[in-house]
């Protein structure tokens, strides 16, 4: 079973760079003005979880 | 057209670099994935009046108030004052922060620099030989080359141009504030000081700050330490000390934005032919977290020796290192101390924070600066002094 990925709920961001710039991976960019999560390059270490002001960030199970 | 140089990138950061490499003869081009510059503002528009000395900005709408000082609160209360009349006149502004990178923005502008907005710089071009030569840019759909001698990375807290490039600037988690902030009106309540309020209760491992932004209105926001974070933790924190405070209770929120501040250690600011400047550089104090001075002051330095750079057509590592001698002399010595400081009160508890604002609350400043704060704990507290011995060495060198 692949292990859950972040996932931005684009509706609450508000596109302040935080996980982009602790994410190991450089899994995340932001795009028009909205953090997004590659999911190739995420290896689920939920630091970005953990550093969003706002908790728009959650794991989310993949298929 | 060709390109000399191009800034990704139009904050302070990258305006004053792209100014001052053009006016003194590079041809600039500045990108931003930003549609209008300044906006958002991710910032709690504070700034010292020290930049009217620097002259970079013109005309005064970018000034929202002008503070006389700031007060720190211990988590009981006591309160440490550095003001004007301690202080000698040099105190602060706040700032309308959109308007303030416009009227940098303009300056560049005006001496020459193309500006080129939703434009987003994808990755780094480089050369059969692995040399940087330019970067990959999307505008709207459109994918296209930007080929330039220099690169400047000056894209803020994210800095993935340098990550690009090889360099690590990837923020651990305790070395970046995450934040949040509201701006407030309609608050019956007048000051004329920047407050800040400490606490392991109230900001792990940061503060609350309150700045007057005009009559009424006040920017209210609050920065943790991410390693003491979780989802959403600085928002409740936030909600949790304006509920403390009646004279919020009435108050209309205009605006709410969240933010990350780096409070680490510089990085490596050339590889090759490209060069980190502001955020990106991690040129940020990492006591308060600000970082406009150090983006203008850094940004010039950058500009000047890009210059030269293009004057010689010399694009490697060993000439544009000229500007990392010059930013570790006019600031490197106090952002490696503030450094140090932040590592040490972050092992102090509420109790030690309580006592030591209480030695200092009539003390006179004789700056207004986290130096000046710095060398006043070290004198009143010579029992501290084993853990703050590299850091008094470091403070002499600074002055
Ligand atoms: C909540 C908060 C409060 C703060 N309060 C203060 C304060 O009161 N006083 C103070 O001095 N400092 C404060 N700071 C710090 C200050 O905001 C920064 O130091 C300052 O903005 C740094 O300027 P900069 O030009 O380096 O980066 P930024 O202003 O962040 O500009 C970076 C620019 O790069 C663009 N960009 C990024 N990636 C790309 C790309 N790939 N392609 C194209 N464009 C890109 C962005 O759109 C942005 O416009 C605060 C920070 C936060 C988060
Ligand atoms: S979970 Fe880790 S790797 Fe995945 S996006 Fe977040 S910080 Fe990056
Ligand atoms: S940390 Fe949260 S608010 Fe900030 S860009 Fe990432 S998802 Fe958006």
């Amino acid at each position: 079973m692949v292990k859950p990925k972040a996932k931005v709920d684009e509706e609450q961001c508000l596109s302040c760079g935080g996980c982009v710039s602790v994410c190991p991976k450089d899994a995340i960019s932001l795009k028009n003005l909205r953090a997004y999560v590659d999911k190739e390059k995420c290896i689920s270490c939920e630091i970005c979880v953990n550093t969003c002001p706002i908790g728009a960030i959650n794991m989310e199970a993949v298929d | 057209m060709t390109y000399d140089v191009v800034v990704v990138g139009a904050g302070p950061a990258g305006s004053v670099t792209a100014r001052f490499a053009q006016e003194k003869g590079a041809k600039v081009l500045m990108i931003d994935r930003r549609a209008e510059i300044g906006i958002p503002v991710l910032c709690g528009e504070g700034i010292s009046q020290r930049i009217d000395k620097w002259g970079m900005l013109e005309g005064t709408n970018w000034i929202a108030s002008t503070m006389d000082g700031a007060k720190i609160y211990a988590p009981d209360g006591t309160m440490v004052t550095l003001s004007k009349e301690m202080a000698g006149n040099e105190t602060g502004y706040v700032v309308h922060r959109d308007l303030f990178d416009k009227e940098l923005a303009r300056q560049a502008g005006k001496a020459g620099v193309d500006i080129q907005l939703r434009t987003e710089a994808l990755a780094l071009l480089k050369d059969k030989n692995g040399k940087i030569c330019g970067v990959k840019a999307r505008t709207y759909d459109e994918e296209f080359e930007i080929p330039a001698d220099i690169v400047v990375g000056a894209d803020g807290v994210e800095s993935r141009i340098g990550k690009w490039a090889g360099i690590n600037t990837t923020l651990k988690p305790d070395d970046l504030e995450t934040c949040i902030q509201y701006t407030l009106s309609n608050i019956d309540y007048h000051s004329d000081y920047a407050e800040f309020y400490l606490g392991k209760k109230i900001a792990p491992g940061g503060y609350v700050w309150i700045f007057p932004k005009e009559e009424g209105v006040f920017n209210i926001g609050i920065g943790i330490l991410a390693s003491l974070s979780k989802p959403g933790k600085p928002k409740q924190l936030l909600d949790a000390f304006i509920k403390s405070r009646p004279e919020f209770k009435n108050a209309t929120c205009l605006r709410i934005l969240a933010g990350a501040a780096p409070v680490a250690k510089p990085v490596e600011t050339v590889k090759d032919n490209l060069v980190l400047v502001g955020d990106a550089a991690r040129h940020v104090d990492s006591i308060t977290g600000g970082g406009l001075t150090t983006a203008l002051e850094g940004g010039k330095l950058a500009g000047d020796t890009i210059s030269d750079c293009v004057k010689n057509q010399t694009f490697d590592k060993e000439s544009l290192s000229v500007y990392e001698t010059l930013w570790k002399q006019a600031f490197g010595q106090k952002l490696l101390r503030d450094y140090l400081v932040k590592d040490i009160m972050l092992g102090f508890d509420d109790k030690t924070l309580n006592m030591l604002a209480d030695s200092l609350k009539d003390y006179k400043f004789d700056e207004f600066s986290t130096l000046s704060l710095v060398k006043a704990l070290v004198l009143k507290h010579p029992t501290l002094l084993v853990k703050l011995k590299p850091l008094m060495r470091l403070s002499e060198k600074v002055k």
